[in-house]
């Protein structure tokens, strides 16, 4: 559990810094367990400042989101620093997006924070439902204490928290300026079975799947925004001339700009599973997403956003890379 | 329609320097292949965008061939090295939704490979002939 108070000192002590401009981190939302990202740009804000279980969005994704505008004449451009406070997975978001050269180290801080694995919304909300308020959350080795209407709730852990938390391997952020809490150890390695079992289904079989996964996507895009490493200025879907995915919503479409996401995303991805989360047609994103993490796994030993100095995996090569497809 | 009398439509993304030129050899040297290939000639291999390849799939493509360079002959040195990453990820990816892999394919021919060229084009169109036509991705609406 980290130290809220210790995380508000350091936060305060970074936003009173002059090359500064804000410092993103989460604060309590308007109702139920929710939990909503802060914008801290004074010192006054700095007490709104939380970290708990609940802290699911992965904030790497606002550095990249803010919009610069062109500058005016004899204008400089703003080149203070932004705060972020991060989880592990967000800051190998952080790391990857560095690789590729979409931020610089210098720009950044970067409060550190262990993670044991967040809450899934959609299983709390499930055991609490139409709930409004929550008092406190906490949590020990195995279980959270969730206080709510007087009442106290212990659950294990098990059965809250994300899929993917369950067999994180990176529970400590990998990049960090300054670090806040005790340190996890883990030991936990990448469970690929269900990808695995997927796998050895035959052709039909995953394609009725899949199709009656993609015949709900609404095309809202909103896996596309809400993910740290989709910042192309102009996304291949917005373009109109060529215009490579049509605006019509039906299995074809739909099957290309999911292809598209995963590929673009292939050796990217670094399994945050913001997307899946903000599916409103609850397509099972990550299960694409970490095929092809595993496929570059087994393919070119490589592993997404651990080092900064690293390249990213489709703008090098080497000479001998797998090649039994080519005729 | 009978599988027997379906007639692929294969679009080959052949590079200007390599494969297309093999083509071409093909050709003047009156090798006999399937006329069932299309060919699109890109500059390098390493041009051939995985979009490229879907939205061929969608719009009447039952196969699609990348053609580039042998490793080491590229015009542009390691376009076909990127190419061959992008490629080997992609087809896992079709594989793992349900689309055939043989579908995509991909090959090094070298300007002297006329024959090759010929041998190549038969065997895509054969399998992706075994296969069927495409129905999983295919464009449906007009517009």
């Amino acid at each position: 559990m980290v130290d809220q108070k210790k995380l508000r000192d350091e936060a305060k002590k970074i936003i009173t810094r002059e090359d500064v401009k804000y410092l993103v981190g989460w604060e309590k939302g308007t109702y139920g367990f929710q939990m909503t990202p802060l914008f801290v740009t004074s010192s006054d804000d700095v007490e709104r400042l939380v970290f708990n279980p609940l802290c699911i969005h992965n904030l790497a994704v606002f550095p990249m989101l803010e919009e610069k505008l062109p500058l005016r004449k004899g204008a400089h451009e703003d080149t203070r620093k932004i705060g972020v406070v991060v989880k592990g997975c967000d800051s190998r978001a952080i790391v990857q997006i560095i690789q590729e050269k979409g931020l610089e180290k210098e720009n950044l801080i970067l409060i550190g924070v262990p993670c044991n694995g967040v809450i899934d919304p959609k299983k709390i909300n499930k055991r609490f439902f139409h709930q409004t308020k929550t008092d406190d959350i906490e949590e020990d080795d195995k279980n959270f204490i969730i206080k709510t209407d007087g009442k106290t709730h212990k659950i294990p852990k098990d059965e809250l928290i994300m899929d993917k938390c369950k067999t994180c391997e990176f529970p400590n952020p990998v990049i960090y300026d300054i670090f806040v809490g005790e340190k996890i150890k883990t030991s936990s390695k990448p469970d690929y079975k269900e990808i695995n079992s997927f796998e050895k289904k035959k052709l039909d079989e995953k394609w009725s799947y899949w199709e009656s996964q993609f015949e709900k996507c609404i095309r809202c895009y909103a896996c596309r925004d809400v993910c740290p490493l989709c910042y192309c200025k102009e996304c291949m879907v917005d373009q109109l001339n060529p215009q490579w995915v049509r605006r019509s919503v039906n299995v074809s479409e739909n099957a290309a700009w999911n292809i598209m996401r995963a590929f673009h995303l292939a050796g990217r991805c670094i399994g945050c599973g913001e997307c899946e989360r903000v599916c409103p047609a609850g397509i099972p994103l990550t299960k694409l997403n970490k095929k092809l993490e595993k496929d570059v796994l087994e393919l070119f030993e490589y592993k997404p956003g651990i080092k900064a100095e690293d390249k990213p995996l489709l703008s090098i090569f080497k000479p001998d890379d797998p090649e039994e497809f080519i005729l | 329609m009978l599988k027997n009398d379906f007639e692929p439509n294969i679009v080959a993304f052949l590079c200007n320097w390599c494969s297309y030129a093999g083509a071409d050899l093909a050709g003047t040297s009156r090798i006999e292949y399937p006329p069932n290939v299309k060919i699109i000639r890109v500059m390098c291999s390493g041009r051939v965008n995985p979009m490229f390849v879907v939205n061929a799939l969608q719009q009447g493509a039952d196969g699609v061939l990348i053609g580039g360079c042998h490793p080491g002959d590229c015009h542009y040195v390691q376009g076909n090295y990127f190419a061959r990453r992008r490629i080997a990820v992609l087809k896992k990816l079709l594989e793992y939704l349900g689309i055939d892999e043989r579908r995509v394919r991909m090959t090094w021919v070298s300007a002297a490979e006329g024959k090759k060229f010929a041998d190549v084009i038969k065997e895509v169109t054969e399998d992706v002939r075994k296969l069927g036509p495409m129905q999983q991705i295919r464009r449906t609406n007009t517009w």
